[in-house]
């Protein structure tokens, strides 16, 4: 079944204040690369300076100036959506064929994309892409010390941009990358220097999530996983005591029951989602040949994906692997309840 | 809501898109998740049923009835018919969790 109209893809770009989301959307849209895109941007403030500072780009841009995106304008955010997609079916704008939406620096991402995955008719027209976060290399310390909205859009980020590494030295660029790696193992990272191709940056904004460099990155996040805190030896996660955050891959042994894991897991979210920053995961399931994709938010989780035609390479021991990013929960905690849920209910369900 | 039939149209929630090809009816993998969740819920007096496989209706021992979505509600709803909170990471811990 095809569907008669069209889903344009939503590419989210979040980031702390000043970590330069408005210079980057500059300079990647201009030109006949912006011809198909539409920018919504938020503003936080009584007076919205960004699409100003963005104004010489050719995409159709949008002000969102009603406040924080994450608490104050997702009713705007809808209507804004909504309002553009009926424009383009009049023909009142041009067909355009993606949309960057780009939150205030304060803005939590998990919020944004409940109102995207929640209300029906936009998601009947616009598909989520991706979450691209912009990372300030040059002032990450005080800004993951003392905001936890950063904490919030680093782990929410399918792909981090690195930006302003040119500012700083080796040492913080590599403890930059560590924290990252740990705080959000799933996501691919990019840096953005004075010399990086702007193609490659591009890509980075407009690529939808690709389900084998998924499965890559899960592995490389298994493989790198933290199953705690107390077992890691890097430096720098002394800078990640206080807030208690770690991720962790959760690796099941047999395959999943689906109906089961749905209980456990919607259960797991009520009682513990205000804590699980993020989970993404792969999961072979009872019955089917094709791979399960698991993605969620806090208490959001997306459209479960069950893509086809997966590499072999990548699908070889069909071990299902979920990485967390959570606050105040462990690796065994998850294992040992996931264990008695199946204890209690598989034998009866088949 | 449906304002046709007042369905809540919890049909689009992701536990209900699992196994794509494996055989089974929609149907008969819901009833088979509302079974396995009354496994855990008749444990605290609380039971669960389909409801035109669209919805769920959750009862509670004192009467009260609830029409509910999906199943991030229904544990919602049942800790407040409950009055005490339903952690996965506990329950089943000993099996007279009760």
């Amino acid at each position: 079944m095809s569907t008669a109209y069209d889903v344009i893809p939503i590419t989210l770009v979040t980031g702390f204040l000043g970590s330069g989301k408005s210079t980057l959307l500059a300079d990647l849209l201009q030109g006949d690369a912006a011809r198909d895109t539409a920018v919504l941007v938020n503003e936080f403030g009584e007076v919205g300076l960004d699409h100003l500072l963005i104004g010489a780009i050719d995409a159709q841009t949008i002000l969102l100036d009603n406040g924080c995106l994450c608490c104050a304008v997702r009713g705007e955010l809808r209507e804004a959506l909504a309002t553009l997609y009926s424009r383009r079916s009049r023909g009142e704008v041009p067909a355009f064929s993606r949309v960057v939406l780009e939150t205030s620096g304060l803005a939590t991402p998990a919020p944004i994309v409940a109102t995207l995955l929640g209300d029906p008719i936009i998601r009947s027209h616009f598909v989520i892409a991706g979450t691209l976060t912009v990372v300030d290399a040059a002032n990450f310390e005080w800004q993951q010390r003392d905001h936890p909205e950063w904490l919030a859009q680093v782990s929410a980020a399918d792909r981090l941009l690195v930006g302003k590494a040119d500012l700083i030295d080796q040492v913080r660029t590599d403890r930059l990358f560590a924290i990252l790696t740990e705080l959000n193992p799933t996501a691919s990272i990019v840096v953005k220097q004075t010399s990086t191709d702007t193609n490659v940056l591009r890509a980075s904004l407009f690529e939808p999530g690709d389900i084998h460099n998924m499965i890559r990155n899960l592995g490389k996040a298994a493989r790198n996983a933290f199953p705690s805190r107390s077992q890691a030896p890097y430096k720098h996660r002394e800078g990640l005591l206080d807030s208690q955050v770690t991720s962790f891959c959760m690796t099941f042994d047999t395959r999943i029951d689906w109906e089961v894991f749905t209980l456990w897991f919607t259960m797991l979210l009520n009682r513990h989602g205000n804590s699980i920053l993020r989970v993404k995961g792969l999961l072979w399931l009872k019955g089917s040949e094709r791979p399960a994709i698991l993605h969620a938010i806090r208490h959001i989780v997306y459209p479960v994906l069950h893509p086809e035609n997966v590499d072999a390479d990548l699908s070889g021991d069909k071990i299902s692997q979920l990485v967390f990013i959570a606050e105040g929960l462990t690796l065994d905690r998850l294992v040992s309840s996931y264990r008695r849920f199946q204890h209690q209910l598989e034998d009866c369900s088949r | 809501m449906c304002g046709m039939c007042g369905l809540l149209g919890g049909g689009n929630h992701w536990s209900n898109s699992g196994v794509p090809v494996d055989g089974a009816s929609v149907r008969r993998r819901r009833h088979l998740q509302v079974s396995l969740a009354n496994r855990i819920l008749t444990a605290f007096r609380l039971r669960l049923d389909d409801f035109q496989g669209q919805s769920f209706i959750l009862r509670s021992p004192t009467g009260a009835v609830e029409l509910v979505a999906d199943f991030t509600e229904i544990w919602k709803v049942a800790e407040k018919m409950l009055g005490r909170s339903l952690d996965p990471l506990v329950l089943f811990e000993n099996e007279t969790d009760q």
